[in-house]
């Protein structure tokens, strides 16, 4: 466990990785604070800026981002009962009643250093699992990394928001997309109508912005109400979180082994954690009529859970190549480009590669906390940002942000074209991380698929044969079954 | 057909639905033309995607059924709130841009497209200009001084920072 940590340490401990941490946790809680955005928005925003980086920076500057914009949702929801992302839903419970009382700096502190807490302590889940998940990993042979793959996409369509039908036709979608290109065995050209720009398939952070940024900003310029500035109370530093949050160890804790418990299972998601987490404190609390009226235990299991979930999402990415949620999809995606392949190999090849990533979670929790309660009279100002200066500022970063990856104005039209899909799937109420996560895992299911085959004497039996791959495929038809049961089985009507 | 009621659900249908139908019609010109739609798991490029396209195509109509028998829940009528006109207008301006981008440079076609944006959602001419151009300088000092991207430079080959 330490071992990968000390061969991490020369990696992430440079002026550069440090610094980026810290630039990207503002950038992360100024992102997380504004409604509508969050911390999947933050990466995607900083992608393209990160391939021109080296590695454990660029990596360091994205998981910050991925902290901060987790632990940013909660200062709007506790503020302006808005919560900036789904993530921070849960915490206006108590956060906005906390806030109603006069103890806005409490409540804010109390999440931050909740959220904080929360993420070290899925650090430190994260380091001691993800290398034993790997090393399991091992065993592994194409048909398992098929079967997994397979797994992983399927329980992020089920999992996901909305029915688990529109789930897998996103997933479906983002692994036919995912053929587009030249194919790796063949070298032929598949899908890609005659024209060059598409012979290494489309490219993903022009997805990604499309889908997720583009697409969002339609559905914010849809919203209307462009120069609106919400009333805040004057927020000053305040250090008093520190105490008060001694009062909830326990809570923290239990929170956070929840949050990323259920965040190591794929598609499970922050705010699903943050409820679950709530529920659980709130029965375990000795005045539990308190909550929902300002209980400080409410917004700490929120918010230690949310970012828990972080932590605990990075498992299955880190040691399996399976992403735990859009945002860890797009760090997945990142790491792809960046040179580096996800899975045991990571742990075996490139351990002071993967030290130096869990250095930077940690090290974005332990700035986390201090920003956080620094910052707070800062992100007050943020939130009085009218839309009408932050949408085309999005969209500017977004264009140049995309542009300047292989300085292609043809990334801008698919861009501008997967904005289109993604707002039309939105309206819809499709999930759209199975989309991303689909076109990450397809090249892995397709290439240890027809490995898998080519390495058969009985065709297809070969995913049967094999103890490993015929259990996880035995889930995925579980999963299927109970999927299709709740589809065709009527609805109960209240 | 409760269309109206589903109007985003069924578009959404018909864009997902065209992905195996062109997967199918791809498959049987231009990877048979490369002689790569037949034979074992290593020549055979279409195989696999013809899998996808056909779950697609089960899921696809699986959906269709559950829009017709009314067994989605959540509605999707296209309902246009009074800001989606200029949201259309903002999409509008945006593809000129991209027409714009190549010929004009980023230099002029950016400080355009973000005043006339800014002014749309009802900042004044002044801020907008402005906030334009300043946000234009900050964006290309990074991009270009910082990174060393190479911005389009129109015809009139220019830049700032590269």
């Amino acid at each position: 466990m330490f071992d990968l940590l000390i061969e991490g340490a020369p990696l992430y401990f440079s002026p550069a990785s440090v610094l980026l941490t810290v630039l990207g946790i503002i950038g992360g809680l100024v992102i997380g604070v504004l409604p509508g955005l969050g911390p999947l928005m933050g990466i995607v925003l900083l992608l393209p800026v990160a391939f021109h980086l080296d590695p454990i920076p660029a990596m360091a500057m994205l998981i910050a981002v991925y902290v901060g914009g987790s632990a940013g949702g909660s200062i709007s929801a506790i503020l302006l009962r808005i919560p900036g992302t789904p993530l921070a839903a849960a915490t206006l419970f108590d956060g906005y009643p906390l806030a109603q009382k006069g103890r806005s700096q409490d409540a804010i502190g109390l999440s931050i250093t909740a959220s904080s807490l929360g993420g070290l302590v899925a650090g430190i889940v994260l380091i001691f699992f993800s290398p034993v998940l790997a090393d399991f990993a091992l065993n592994f042979a194409p048909p398992e990394y098929a079967a997994m793959a397979l797994l992983g996409l399927l329980t992020i369509a089920v999992v996901s928001e909305g029915s688990a039908i529109k789930g897998m036709l996103a997933g479906g979608l983002g692994l036919a997309v995912a053929t587009v290109g030249t194919d790796e065995f063949t070298q032929a050209y598949r899908y890609t109508f005659g024209t060059i720009n598409l012979t290494s398939g489309p490219n993903l952070v022009a997805v990604v912005v499309g889908l997720f940024a583009l697409s969002e900003l339609f559905v914010q310029i849809e919203g209307g109400n462009f120069r609106d500035r919400p009333q805040i109370q004057k927020l000053r530093i305040s250090f008093r979180a520190f105490r008060l949050i001694v009062n909830h160890r326990w809570n923290v804790v239990r929170s956070a082994l929840l949050g990323t418990g259920l965040g190591a299972i794929p598609g499970a998601g922050g705010d699903v954690s943050a409820f679950v987490s709530y529920a659980v404190a709130k029965r375990l609390a000795s005045e539990a009529e308190a909550y929902g009226e300002g209980a400080e235990g409410g917004v700490v299991a929120t918010e230690a859970a949310n970012n828990g979930t972080c932590g605990g999402a990075l498992i299955p990415t880190l040691s399996l190549g399976i992403p735990g949620d859009a945002s860890t999809a797009v760090l997945l995606g990142a790491l792809f480009l960046l040179g580096f392949f996800p899975g045991p190999e990571l742990f075996q090849y490139h351990a002071d590669v993967a030290g130096g990533i869990f250095l930077a979670y940690l090290a974005s929790n332990v700035v986390l906390i201090v920003l956080g309660i620094v910052l707070v009279p800062f992100f007050g100002t943020v939130l009085k940002v009218p839309k009408a200066w932050l949408l085309p500022l999005v969209l500017l970063l977004s264009t140049l942000g995309t542009y300047a990856l292989q300085n292609s104005v043809f990334d801008l039209w698919v861009m501008l074209a997967f904005g289109g899909i993604g707002y039309v799937l939105r309206k819809a109420n499709y999930p759209l991380a199975p989309i991303i996560i689909g076109m990450i895992l397809g090249p892995v299911l397709e290439n240890n698929f027809r490995r898998a085959l080519l390495l058969s004497r009985d065709g297809p039996m070969i995913f049967l044969e094999r103890p490993i791959s015929a259990t996880i495929l035995a889930i995925a038809a579980v999963m299927l079954v109970y999927v299709t049961i709740t589809t065709v089985r009527p609805r109960k009507r209240s | 057909m409760k269309l109206r009621e589903h109007a985003y659900d069924w578009l959404a249908w018909l864009l997902i639905g065209a992905v195996p139908l062109l997967i199918f019609w791809q498959n049987a010109t231009s990877l048979t033309e490369q002689s790569v739609a037949s034979g074992g798991p290593m020549s055979n490029a279409a195989a696999y995607p013809a899998i996808i396209a056909w779950i697609l195509l089960g899921l696809t109509a699986v959906n269709a059924l559950r829009i017709v028998a009314g067994r989605i829940s959540q509605h999707s009528p296209l309902d246009p709130t009074p800001t989606t006109r200029l949201a259309m207008i903002a999409t509008a301006l945006f593809v000129a841009y991209l027409l714009c981008l190549g010929w004009l440079g980023y230099y002029i076609a950016t400080p355009v497209l973000l005043t006339l944006l800014f002014a749309m959602l009802g900042l004044g001419p002044i801020a907008s200009l402005a906030g334009a151009i300043a946000a234009t300088l900050i964006v290309a000092a990074v991009f270009e001084g910082l990174l060393n991207v190479v911005l389009p430079l129109g015809i009139f080959n220019f830049t700032l920072f590269g």
